[in-house]
């Protein structure tokens, strides 16, 4: 504590260099995705490149989203405004450092490790054991971090997206070890069905306690300060808060409404989706109401533009998530391209946005410049609102056309060359969201490095 | 309520433990451990095929966690806790690129599968599924051997049928074409023998027939019909050669008949899922005319005209 009472400007290091993390894995992680993409449309162009084989580069894509992308930068804006909400610095910039350096060590890892082939097969849950180690590692560097800035704050009351992070990432150290099983390094699994059960719980949790309230943690913190206005209502961030982490941890199992679990647990699992309305309407009627009157100022700021825009996101996917938990809704919907559409409303329209507009709004602010280039970053929003649209309509479609014939009775392989031209499309949209991936690294590149801009 | 910092951890934690009690561990302690009527323990060099499924993400685009809803591939039993006792990880995936395997085992004979595996696209030339050549063959073996066991039980009959009648399929090839022709042909039932195709030659029909031709049959009777496909090296019997089925009493009825139910034992699959009535009449015409140069179109007893016809 002592070395940082005495350094005069924070440095913000470690802000800094997750922003950096995202900027860079954001990149990697939307080629892998154009890669898949591509491979589902033309499928021997990779022929005979084991490591590039569509099986290994789909959880490559979806860990470095989650992992390497969102959570980054979701983290990046909290060891910016989590000092500033409680008036004091980061406990320890080096132990930022450390965590960054880690963080970016266990992302390579993943790379390597997945297109060797080495993988437990689970979803969200396929790094062998030695890397989970290091995830729950990073992830205890950063509450370290995060609960000793708590300690030595000189605020003494603690701000909603303090909870948000503070609870966001025990929780995840918590679920991302039970969920992997890393009591047992080998398998990293439990045993049929209840596998399954553990496999859910932790999946679902990934989004509902680790992205959405990182998410909720930077929207509290960016739009009353981009409205300059107070928070709409305090009780309402209580009842959001804890109806969150009750209502979001039972329904795992709606990922498991037609496979043999117990009928109770299926239960509980869609009856809690559909209660998810008032977690989700807690939150956004407290942010929508912050920023009521006040879309210009929202307008004006590129940061606050991606995080308002990510509200209304989160809004259509809780929705459109309860829809799908109903079991007459998920007997066309469950198994196809549908739920990829839901997927990227989600990690990408909501979680992402949010996380490129937390980045956007404490650039100039950890820099103190202005950003490198505004014009970039709002043509990088157009082409992430449009590829996210995009991906929902074409994707939505292709769900739509597999889950019907399906239940109609036409073979998996029929219908094979009615999703051709959506899939092209769909590539097509993945090069706009690629492209955007590739201006965002430069503007932050730009921004932090080689900054032409004045001191603000 | 005041939100202090033991409160936001604390209490969460004990949300969280509280949870996890009721969604994770009851349905844990309260587990199905008896197996189901299709269980059986697998094999180790089918535990070797499955690490091989997992290392290559094949559970990203083919489930094994057949619905009552289901019509396709394993749909004739519906998933039951029992089948997965040994999972380890359970492999129920969440997404159907390609079909269920759940009842995969003997739905097709091991030469079939090599095929396959080495490029999709040889037996399924609108497949979408990745080329797994560089494993090697013996990893293909392997994970042959594991998907020739994917419905336990079940599966060990379907093998079983698979290999009588692969014995018999590939003495008969053996013992060249007439005695080949003859013996595909002794097994189709009598009524379907005698029925020539009831439906006249036309051009839109022969259209449909060589679309159809295109999407299902190429990789393996070739462009031409003369069985060198792609597929061909793989397999054995090899697909068979049409031009040979000249002036050897072939019908309309025993094409329909074949392509439509399959020859068990050789890696001639059935359609009678993937195509309607009409295309299968329309493809068997195409290979007529084309192919075996020779066709009982439209002739007697064709019964009364279908009403469409012109
Ligand atoms: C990109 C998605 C994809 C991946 C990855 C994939 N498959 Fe497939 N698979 C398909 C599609 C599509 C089909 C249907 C067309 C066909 O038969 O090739 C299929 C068909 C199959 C079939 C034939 C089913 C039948 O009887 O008709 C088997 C067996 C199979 N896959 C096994 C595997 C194995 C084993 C792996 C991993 C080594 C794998 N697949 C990886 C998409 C995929
Ligand atoms: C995976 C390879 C494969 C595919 C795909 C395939 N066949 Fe075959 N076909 C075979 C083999 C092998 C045989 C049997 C050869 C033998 O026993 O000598 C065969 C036999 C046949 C016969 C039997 C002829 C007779 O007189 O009994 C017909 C008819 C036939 N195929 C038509 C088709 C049609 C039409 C398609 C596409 C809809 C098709 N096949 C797709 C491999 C294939
Ligand atoms: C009220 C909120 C939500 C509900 C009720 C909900 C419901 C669902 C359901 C039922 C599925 C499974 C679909 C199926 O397999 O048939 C699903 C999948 C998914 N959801 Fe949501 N969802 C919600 C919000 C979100 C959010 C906010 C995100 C992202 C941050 C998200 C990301 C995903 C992803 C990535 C999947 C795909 C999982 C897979 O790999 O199969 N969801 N959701």
């Amino acid at each position: 504590m002592t070395t940082n009472a005495t350094s005069a400007l924070p440095t913000y290091m470690t802000a800094k260099g997750f922003c950096l993390t995202s900027g860079f894995w954001m990149m990697v992680a939307t080629f892998m995705g154009l890669l898949g993409a591509t491979e589902l449309i033309a499928p021997d162009l990779t022929e005979n490149i084991g490591w590039l084989v569509f099986g290994r580069v789909r959880p490559i894509h979806v860990n470095l989203v989650l992992f390497g992308f969102v959570t980054p930068g979701l983290l990046s804006s909290a060891f910016y405004y989590v000092p500033r909400l409680l008036r004091t610095e980061l406990y320890s910039e080096k132990l930022g450092v450390i965590t960054v350096l880690a963080w970016n060590f266990a992302l390579v890892t993943v790379v390597v490790s997945l297109a060797m082939g080495y993988s437990q097969g689970r979803e969200y849950a396929e790094m062998i054991w030695p890397i989970d180690m290091l995830i729950v590692l990073a992830f205890t560097l950063v509450f370290i971090n995060l609960i000793m800035t708590v300690a030595q704050r000189k605020e003494p009351i603690l701000y909603v997206s303090v909870w948000y992070v503070c609870a966001g990432i025990v929780l995840t150290a918590v679920t991302f070890s039970l969920g992997n099983v890393i009591w047992k390094p080998n398998s990293g699994s439990l045993v049929g069905i209840p596998d399954a059960i553990l496999l859910w719980f932790y999946g679902h949790n990934v989004f509902g306690l680790l992205l959405t309230p990182l998410s909720a943690g930077v929207a509290y913190y960016v739009i009353p300060r981009a409205c300059r206005a107070p928070l709409y209502s305090h009780t309402l961030s209580l009842f959001g808060f804890w109806s969150l982490l009750v209502v979001y941890t039972h329904i795992g199992t709606h990922h498991l409404l037609q496979v043999p679990v117990p009928t109770w647990l299926k239960v509980i699992s869609i009856v809690d989706s559909v209660a998810m309305v008032i977690p989700v309407m807690a939150f956004l009627i407290n942010i929508w109401y912050t920023a009521k009157g006040k879309l210009g100022e929202i307008h004006a700021d590129i940061g606050a533009k991606f995080v308002f825009t990510g509200t209304i996101m989160y809004f259509f996917v809780s929705i459109q998530g309860s829809m799908m938990a109903l079991p007459d809704v998920q007997r066309v919907t469950h198994f196809n391209n549908w739920v990829v559409a839901h997927a990227h409303v989600g990690v990408l329209g909501f979680a992402g946005m949010i996380s490129l507009g937390g980045l956007y709004y404490i650039l100039p602010r950890i820099t103190g410049k202005p950003l490198y280039s505004r014009f970039l970053a709002d043509f990088q929003y157009w082409l992430i609102l449009i590829g996210v649209i995009g991906f929902t309509v074409v994707l939505t479609i292709v769900g739509l056309i597999q889950g019907n014939a399906w239940l109609n009775g036409e073979t998996v392989y029929r219908i094979l060359p009615e999703m051709h031209v959506y899939y092209v499309t769909r590539a097509s949209i993945g090069l706009i969201i690629f492209s955007s991936a590739i201006l965002g690294l430069y503007n932050i590149l730009r921004s932090i490095f080689f900054n032409p801009g004045e001191i603000s | 309520m005041k939100m202090t910092p033991k409160a936001v951890v604390i209490g969460s934690l004990l949300i969280l433990a509280t949870i996890v009690f009721v969604v994770v561990f009851l349905p844990y302690a309260t587990r199905i451990q008896l197996p189901s009527d299709i269980f059986r323990d697998r094999t180790a060099h089918e535990a070797d095929g499955r690490a091989i499924y997992i290392a290559n993400g094949c559970v990203y685009c083919h489930s094994q966690s057949i619905r009552s809803i289901d019509w396709g591939l394993g749909a004739e039993r519906i998933a039951q806790a029992g089948d997965y006792i040994q999972d380890k990880p359970i492999l129920l995936g969440s997404e159907r690129t390609g079909p269920d395997l759940s009842q995969e085992g003997g739905e097709h004979p091991d030469d079939w599968h090599t095929a396959h595996f080495i490029n999709p696209r040889y037996t399924r030339p609108l497949s979408i599924m990745p080329a797994f050549a560089f494993l090697g063959m013996d990893d293909i073996k392997t994970l042959t051997t594991y998907a020739q066991g994917l419905g336990l039980k079940h599966a060990d009959k379907r093998i079983q049928r698979q290999r009588f009648w692969k014995e018999k399929a590939v003495r008969a090839y053996e013992s060249g074409p007439e005695g080949n022709v003859k013996w595909l042909h002794e097994n189709v039932p009598e009524g379907w023998r005698n029925l020539p195709n009831p439906y006249p030659t036309t051009e839109a029909g022969l259209a449909r027939g060589h679309k159809i031709y295109q999407d299902f049959c190429l990789g393996c009777h070739s462009p031409i019909g003369d069985g060198m496909g792609p597929a061909q090296p793989h397999l054995n019997p090899p697909p068979l050669n049409f031009t040979i089925l000249k002036d050897r009493g072939v019908s309309g009825g025993i094409l329909y008949y074949q392509i439509m139910n399959g020859i068990t034992g050789t890696a001639m699959p059935y359609f009678k899922r993937e195509l309607e009535s009409e295309k299968i009449w329309d493809v068997g015409n195409y290979v007529a005319v084309y192919f075996i140069n020779q066709t009982d179109a439209d002739t007697e007893p064709k019964g009364i005209d279908a009403a469409y016809e012109p």
